[in-house]
């Protein structure tokens, strides 16, 4: 069978619609009869969005039609399904939550926005775990996703639906997004390219808020010439955030450059971290000696604060959440447990009823560590924390170009194999630190364990707004472990058999 | 109850006041585009910022961190380079997002003052001067020759947005107790505010409400705000404790709302200390409270006493970056910086000679103050600037005022400064007050004049001269009159003689009668108290 649309990559769909082999409309439909047919295994769509994905599509090959393929944006006729809490206008927006159940958007995210613009097919909204509470899509009020490599296993979380949806081939790009690791880590649990650009870099309006500081909005593809292109379309700053940055970078220009001469961090510290499995480790070091192979300079790098990273995080998150969550609270949407007398036990039914256990803990957390007298003992050494973790990633960058590290500590687990929250929290301690610092990383597939015989990704992570910095290392190591496969029991349109 | 005067003999009020101002004269709202329109349609003006829906992310309006500078430099505040906003959380309908953006620690504005000068009637509740001479100090008052001056310490002046508007129905008259349906409006969410807080140094509802007034005109004078305690757009919460005279320490104290007018602020913080006294002197106990002044009952009501201090989990709002303001910016917002009421009374008891009390009246309103300066630009083009001054300042606060005070455009007259200044140019004000000086008109006869210039849109001489309103002064003519009402009543002028002085005015309205009104009072007088002495 050939492959499907959503094996191609963007070029190839759109060197197909220039050559008029086929249609927008027909990328569009085959797309959702595959979603159809194959997602039922993988759970990653909360929604299919046929409607708009056809009138899209009709732009496009009215475009096409004129001979203005060119003139449409870098996502022209690509099918793209984003994380279920990016607003898209007229599709509900549930971030996997009761509490939002039967919410729809009145208007649309940037993000989504410009993915529009540069010509996306908007084919569906993606799983994830609760208000992106998680590292394994379990908190979702609608079911997991499963991860397309081993449908007994998670797809890591919290953008799990964005990045099983890539992985088993349903469509060429995603949109995720990242407070800890929500991008970075199902990447890595999925074999695919995961990139969490610098702060700043994409808007973050109209993305249901987690964490303020920390969130970044990020693609999922197979190649990565894929997430670069994506990347072009969605980055840039934006009036309606005022914390978006100015970026005029064509993120892949210097994807051919190779890694001759590029200086690669390698911390030390992360390689001995207990938790490590040999597996992800063995990999990462494969992925360090084929760099140094292709040229690439090794240089050791400290990040001696590192190790404070994931206390700061579940500091300066929960209290971020607290706020970003409050207004959750049944008066004017979402869900209202019915039959109250009086606004306070609405409020506290509602918010009981219409959030699942992770959120709720993050809610009480970020609430207890705000309160008048605890506030100064949490609160504010954890922004000295991030203080000195920024200043640790800029002094390493003085000396290196991007830096090599672990995503996850492990591949994919199985579903039920990790109950304790700290433990779980666990699957994020070598991602968290950048969110903190606000650079950008990525995954970056590099092939299969020894032991699970799941992917493993390994991390590059650049100076702030030298997002490029990453992707060239990344294109470097593409070239020689290939790029990401669709996940076996999916390639050549199986449909998880 | 005892008395105001006589509690403030044996108690000292301590008085700080949280005045809260809508930034009304913006365009748009504090963190979105959406139009500021007061009276609109509910909820037509909001946007998914404004309505706190999920993914929206606030934009400061730069236009309102220049009105809150100007209002900072307006009273002597020390303009904060570098501040931030912070989320102050709590849960309640009228707030979308369930908390609130405002300001931490560190506002735009900090460590300003305003003077107060405090004379008259309203020097009398400060009981605590005696002994101190014209020009000596105690503590934050100094002395003056009718009064004294209060140097007001303003802590800070901070940057909010205003919650929406709820309104409760099923119940009586709008309140929650016994409503059935409670309805939000959002189009005053987002609202741009700005809260001035001053330190503890007020220490009588007087110089309350004078400092309330004082802040009123320079707002109104720097332009940010209409300033309508009515609707609200300024409004004013006291806090107020008691403490024995003599001693320094701080007593529990109380916060009182619902002061929205001038009178209110005043009678709410003297019934407030006067209710704390009684407490106090029968051994009660001051709880701190949250209490509301009720006008028509003239007592305040409890609203909800505050056992613990709220919790607002106030941190940095993650979604605006600090707030760092250049030289250059807090330079250009000087330079729009106009002259101060205050300023401009100063000028004019210097400038003019006017009275302190005759100044003070004309910069009350922006209006009066504009139209002022106006004439006497135009008086300074013609004749002698100052002689006009007086009289001008007169027309200006008697009759124009008067006829404000007294007129709300109902039957179709003119209303408000505007339509009297409509009519009444610099260039009749000059006109009229010219006829009087020129002794053409009595001042009598002025006030016809100017009710007949505002009722018509006529020319004060046209008036004048189409009613036939010359004012007779020539001695010759008006000697007849004089003569011939003194011998139709020579009893009357026998009884002047014998000491009835009080006559005089009785021989003067008879002289007037005589000339219809025509004669000129003052050469009336002279003759009579010629022929008379």
């Amino acid at each position: 069978m050939a492959a499907t649309f959503g094996e191609m990559s963007v070029r190839q769909i759109q060197a197909g619609l220039a050559a008029r082999e086929f249609s927008a409309a027909e990328v569009a439909r085959a797309t959702l009869e595959r979603i159809g047919a194959a997602d039922e295994a993988v759970h990653a769509f909360l929604q299919v969005t046929e409607d708009l994905a056809l009138a899209a599509a009709s732009r496009v090959d009215a475009a096409a039609a004129e001979g203005r393929l060119a003139e449409l944006g870098p996502l022209a006729g690509v099918p793209v399904g984003y994380k279920d809490n990016m607003n898209l206008t007229g599709t509900r927006t549930t971030c996997s939550s009761n509490m939002l159940r039967d919410y729809v958007s009145p208007y649309t995210a940037t993000c989504v926005q410009r993915t529009l613009d540069a010509g996306a097919l908007p084919i569906g909204k993606l799983n994830m775990d609760e208000f992106a509470f998680g590292s394994s899509t379990e908190t979702s009020a609608f079911g997991p996703t499963r991860n397309p490599w081993d449908l007994g296993r998670v797809p890591g979380g919290s953008s799990g639906g964005s990045a099983a949806a890539v992985a088993a081939g349903l469509v060429p790009v995603t949109l995720g997004s990242d407070t800890g690791g929500s991008i970075r880590q199902p990447g890595s649990f999925c074999g695919i390219v995961a990139v969490k650009p610098t702060y700043g870099v994409v808007s973050r309006y109209g993305v249901v808020a987690f964490g303020s500081s920390l969130d970044q909005v990020g693609p999922f593809a197979r190649s990565v010439e894929d997430a670069a292109l994506a990347l072009n379309a969605i980055a840039g700053r934006d009036e309606l955030d005022c914390t978006s940055q100015p970026c005029d970078v064509d993120f892949t220009a210097n994807l051919a450059e190779g890694a001759a001469g590029l200086r690669v961090g390698v911390v030390p510290a992360f390689m001995e971290a207990a938790g490590l499995t040999a597996e992800v480790r063995a990999k990462v070091e494969e992925a360090a000696s084929a760099l140094e192979a292709a040229g690439a300079v090794l240089v050791d790098v400290e990040l001696p604060h590192a190790q404070a990273a994931m206390s700061a995080y579940y500091v300066l998150g929960p209290c971020e959440a607290f706020s970003n969550l409050a207004r959750f609270d049944s008066v004017r949407y979402g869900y209202c447990d019915p039959g109250h007398a009086d606004l306070g036990s609405q409020y506290e039914a509602s918010r009981e009823r219409g959030f699942g256990p992770e959120a709720r803990r993050r809610i009480m957390l970020g609430s207890y560590l705000l309160s008048a007298g605890v506030y100064d003992t949490y609160y504010y050494p954890a922004q000295q924390v991030r203080t000195l973790i920024t200043r640790d990633y800029l002094d390493a960058f003085e000396k290196v170009d991007v830096i090599l590290a672990p995503v996850a500590p492990r591949t994919a687990f199985k579903f039920g194999e990790i109950g304790d929250p700290t433990e779980m929290y666990l699957s994020d301690m070598f991602t968290i630190s950048i969110n903190i610092a606000g650079n950008g990383g990525m995954s970056m597939p590099v092939g299969l364990g020894a032991d699970t015989g799941m992917p493993v990704g390994v991390q590059l992570i650049a100076p702030p707004f030298r997002d490029a910095n990453m992707l060239r290392a990344a294109a470097a190591l593409e070239q020689v472990f290939g790029p990401a496969p669709v996940a076996p029991a999916f390639a050549d349109g199986k449909a998880g058999e | 109850m005892r008395k105001l005067e006589e509690v403030l003999r044996d108690w000292e009020a301590v008085i700080g006041l949280e005045i809260h101002a809508e930034l009304t004269t913006l365009n748009t709202k504090m963190f979105c585009g959406c139009k500021l329109e007061f009276g609109a349609d509910p909820n037509t003006h909001t946007c998914p910022v404004c309505l706190g829906l999920p993914g929206a992310l606030p934009v400061p309006n730069r236009a309102a961190i220049e009105s809150i500078v100007l209002a900072g430099l307006a009273t002597n505040c020390d303009i904060e380079k570098h501040s931030m906003f912070y989320r102050k959380n709590y849960m309640y309908p009228d707030m979308a997002k369930n908390f609130q953006t405002t300001q931490g620690p560190v506002a735009f504005c900090m460590r300003g003052h305003l003077d107060l000068d405090v004379d008259g009637p309203a020097a009398g509740e400060r009981i605590d001067l005696d002994g101190l001479a014209a020009g000596e100090s105690r503590g934050n008052v100094t002395r003056t020759e009718d009064g004294y001056v209060a140097h007001v310490g303003i802590t800070r002046i901070h940057m909010e947005e205003d919650a929406g508007k709820m309104v409760h129905l099923g119940g009586g008259e709008g309140r929650i107790a016994g409503a059935t349906h409670s309805l939000v409006d959002y189009n005053r969410a987002g609202t741009p505010l700005i809260e001035l807080v001053t330190e503890p140094d007020l220490r009588t509802p007087e110089e309350a409400r004078l400092f309330m007034q004082k802040l009123r005109q320079i707002y109104l004078a720097i332009g940010i705000s209409d300033c309508s305690m009515e609707e609200g757009s300024l409004r004013c919460d006291g806090n107020v404790s008691l403490r024995r005279r003599g001693t320094t320490g701080l007593g529990t104290k109380t916060e009182l709302k619902n002061m929205n007018s001038f009178k209110n602020l005043h009678d709410g913080l003297a019934y407030e200390i006067c209710r704390q006294a009684e407490v106090l002197e029968e051994g009660g106990v001051i709880y701190q409270e949250t209490r509301h002044w009720d006008p028509t009952a003239k007592r305040t009501i409890v609203m909800r006493v505050k056992e613990t201090a709220d919790d607002y989990r106030l941190f940095p709002e993650p979604d605006l970056a600090p707030y760092d303001l250049t030289d250059e910016f807090i330079e250009g917002v000087r330079a729009k910086l106009p002259e101060l009421p205050h300023e401009k009374a100063v000028r004019y008891a210097a400038a003019f000679g006017l009275s302190a009390y005759d100044a003070r009246h004309l910069v009350e309103h922006r209006a009066t103050a504009d139209f002022f300066d106006a004439c006497m630009a135009l008086a300074d083009a013609g004749k002698d600037g100052a002689a006009f001054a007086k009289p001008l300042a007169n027309l200006v606060i008697n009759d124009v005022t008067g006829y404000v005070n007294t007129h709300d455009g109902s039957d179709g007259a003119p209303a408000g400064f505007d339509g009297v200044f409509a009519r009444l140019t610099p260039a009749r004000a000059l006109e009229l007050v010219g006829l009087v000086a020129d002794d053409a008109i009595s001042s009598k006869q002025a006030k016809e004049v100017f009710a007949a210039v505002i009722a018509d849109d006529a020319d004060p001489a046209a008036v004048v001269e189409e009613r036939g309103m010359r004012q007779v002064s020539d001695a010759g003519a008006i000697e007849a009159v004089v003569d011939e009402v003194l011998a139709a009543n020579p009893d009357k002028v026998e009884q002047y003689r014998g000491g009835k002085t009080g006559l005089i005015g009785f021989f003067v309205g008879q002289c007037m009668k005589k000339t219809q009104g025509q004669g000129n009072p003052k050469v009336i007088n002279e003759l009579l108290a010629e022929k008379l002495g």
